[in-house]
């Protein structure tokens, strides 16, 4: 599904991502952990299509298509979804709004009706119900004044309502108290499918007691220096990065 | 046919009215005493600095005469007044479904009510269009809400700009009774040829104790329209208006608000909504003069500019001495759409008294590019993400709208088909 290779990608001209490599298939779950600044979120932006990171080097196929030639809002309608790691807040636009807006885009953009008003009503109250969200926080300004936990789940509702094909967590599961982290899981479990794909970015191996990956990444300094199965994870609870920087040198 | 960048060929034009009472004639003949020293103003005048008016000056004017409503409105089922270049037309009028005393200010000259009130507003200090104004026009709307009358459904008065290369001048006046209630709704629209009319229409608002008056200013004039205006408003005791303040068309469209708070315990909510796009200018003045304790006043004004269009916010409040327990608030904001649009803001606060509660802010601002990217990760298109983002700075001000059939009109105007059926969803 998603298949990138040699990838390189500065931001202002500042490289950050160098030689990425990265092979997602239908199905699958995977983990990327790594320290702070490594370029995770860089990763998942340039896969969402943000302006302003640049591709130097390499490819992103998705879908066997080159990835780079869609703006951002294609690349939603083609599948992709970025559970963003810092949520923004749009007051005057409603989620409902702004989910029957993106509900109604992609329709369009596959050639579809728009959806009815009564359906859209009962597809949003069944998913709010499944991240255990309070039917009142529809009728609010896109996350303005959420907590951090609320503005988390928010993104989870936004995920199963547009029920993608390739989907990017970044951080999910920071800040989220332990029953909000159980209702996230779960919300995200419930969208495991065989033609859906997940990339999960997490600094905690907690998430993956109830996520449980079939491969864990681990990206440092722009690149993944190393990669296994759930037990990784574990391993990285224990020793920390600086074990890995020393595989890296010693590679 | 008047120049009107000449202060003397104003003057040369006017003539008293033969079937006006003596008390309007002194104060038309005053006023024009006053725009003899006034003038036009210029951008020489720091209240017009930032509003060129030479499109507006270097055309002569014919003065608009009355004559027959030459265009088409859309049906009403409720009450409508209609004003066609600065006189009331009966016959285009459906105003005999209410039981309140609305019609023909040239009607009404010789009603006690309408003498005691005429002109009350009015600031001492004036710039020429006013002057103007009192000294020209000849009709406008009256409309007298009885002591405890509550109107429920609102009064629509249609200022149509017909003739071209004419001026008119246009005065109206509400007087709201004790404990009345009405909500008046002032369209001013110009005919299908766009002609080029300067429009100089002022509304007075007199108010006794406890009244509430709404009061909706919608122009909507063609992109060819020069539009000079004024709301007026003296609150009696406990009296509650809400000036709503929609400009969205004009070639250069100029409003004053003002209000005096004579009475204790009176509000005052001022709201504002400027689309501006291609040549247009746009500019609002307001003056909230808090003179006895006990008040509050709320203003909020956003303004929309695309292209190269333009905006003026000027917003003085003063507080009197003796206006203790003042609450006032005042906010702004600009939404530049385009990299040649230019907005000016110039709050100005003066308070002379030391318990009050003041705010203040301005803001000038692009679409934020996060809240662009959010929308777009979603599949929204880049088009319908400025759309919805443009919507969402415009719907807090909205939302203060109480009319629902405005309402709906400003999210149609500015979100187009995009939420269509959303409308309760926002
Ligand atoms: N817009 C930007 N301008 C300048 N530098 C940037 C920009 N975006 C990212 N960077 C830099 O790129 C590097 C990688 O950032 P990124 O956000 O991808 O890290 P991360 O792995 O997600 O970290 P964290 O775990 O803290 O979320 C950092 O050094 C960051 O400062
Ligand atoms: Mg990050």
């Amino acid at each position: 599904m998603l298949v990138i290779k040699n990838l390189h990608v500065s931001v202002f001209d500042t490289p950050i991502l160098k030689g990425l490599d990265l092979e997602v298939k239908a199905g699958e779950v995977h983990a990327i952990m790594g320290p702070n600044g490594s370029g995770k979120s860089t990763l998942s932006n340039v896969i969402a299509g943000r302006d302003g990171y640049e591709v130097t080097e390499g490819s992103i196929e998705y879908m066997g298509n080159d990835l780079t030639e869609l703006e951002a809002d294609e690349r939603a309608c083609e599948g992709i979804f970025l559970a963003f790691q810092y949520p923004v807040e749009i007051p005057g636009v409603s989620n409902m709004a702004m989910l029957k807006a993106a509900i109604n885009s992609k329709r369009k953009y596959h050639g579809e009706d728009e959806i009815s008003a009564g359906d859209f009503l009962k597809l949003i109250r069944e998913k709010a119900d499944l991240v255990e969200m309070k039917q009142e926080f529809l009728k609010r300004s896109v996350n303005e004044g959420f907590s951090g936990g609320e503005k988390k789940r928010n993104e989870i509702l936004q995920m199963a309502m547009l029920e993608p094909k390739l989907a990017l967590l970044d951080e999910t599961d920071s800040g989220l108290d332990i029953d909000a982290l159980k209702v996230v899981s779960q919300g995200v479990n419930a969208l495991r499918s065989p033609d859906r794909a997940m990339v999960l970015v997490t600094h905690y191996q907690r998430l993956l007691d109830y996520i449980v990956p079939d491969f864990v990444h681990v990206l440092a300094n722009g690149r993944i220096v190393k990669s296994g199965d759930k037990s990784l994870a574990l391993e990285l609870e224990e020793k920390g990065y600086g074990w890995i920087d020393g595989l890296q040198k010693a590679g | 046919m008047i120049a009107a960048d000449q202060t003397q060929s104003w003057i040369d034009g006017h003539s008293v009215l033969a079937n006006a009472p003596a008390w309007l004639n002194k104060q038309r003949t005053d006023a024009l005493t006053q725009f003899e020293t006034l003038g036009l103003p210029g951008v020489r005048d720091e209240q017009w600095r930032y509003t060129n008016l030479r499109a507006l000056k270097s055309t002569a004017y014919q003065l608009a005469e009355r004559s027959a409503l030459n265009t088409e409105l859309p049906a009403t089922n409720g009450t409508r007044l209609v004003i066609v270049d600065g006189y009331v037309d009966l016959e285009a009028s459906s105003i005999d479904n209410i039981d309140v005393t609305l019609g023909s200010l040239s009607d009404m000259l010789g009603n006690t009510e309408v003498q005691a009130a005429f002109g009350t507003t009015l600031p001492v200090k004036q710039h020429g269009f006013m002057s103007l104004n009192t000294a020209y026009a000849d009709d406008g709307y009256v409309l007298i809400i009885a002591p405890k009358l509550v109107l429920k459904d609102h009064i629509e008065v249609v200022f149509v700009n017909q003739a071209s290369e004419t001026v008119s001048h246009t005065r109206n006046l509400i007087i709201a009774g004790a404990h009345s209630q009405c909500t008046v709704v002032e369209r001013h629209i110009s005919a299908a040829d766009n002609p080029t009319h300067l429009s100089n229409v002022i509304t007075e608002i007199v108010t006794a104790d406890n009244a509430h008056v709404d009061h909706y200013k919608i122009q909507q004039l063609g992109d060819a329209a020069f539009h000079i205006g004024g709301v007026f408003v003296n609150h009696a005791s406990h009296a509650h208006v809400k000036s709503h303040n929609i400009a969205l068309g004009g070639r250069i469209a100029r409003n004053d608000v003002h209000c005096n708070l004579l009475g204790q315990g009176a509000h005052i909510e001022m709201n504002g909504l400027v689309v501006g796009s291609g040549a247009q200018h746009v500019d609002n003045h307001t003056q909230v003069n808090h003179l006895v304790p006990h008040c509050t006043s709320d203003e909020f004004y956003k303004t929309i500019l695309d292209d190269q269009s333009r905006s003026v916010f000027r917003g003085r409040i003063v507080v009197a001495q003796d206006a203790q327990q003042t609450n006032a608030d005042q906010q702004n904001n600009n939404l530049l759409l385009s990299p040649q649009a230019e907005a000016d803001c110039k709050p100005q606060l003066e308070i002379y008294a030391d318990d009050v509660k003041c705010s203040h802010g301005a803001t000038v601002g692009q679409l934020d590019p996060k809240s662009i990217f959010y929308l777009k990760s979603r599949g929204i298109s880049d088009e319908q993400a400025h759309t919805l983002l443009t919507f969402a700075f415009a719907n807090e001000v909205i939302e203060r709208v109480q009319v629902e059939s405005i309402r709906t009109e400003l999210t149609q105007l500015i979100a187009g088909e995009l939420l269509s059926g959303l409308a309760d969803l926002v």
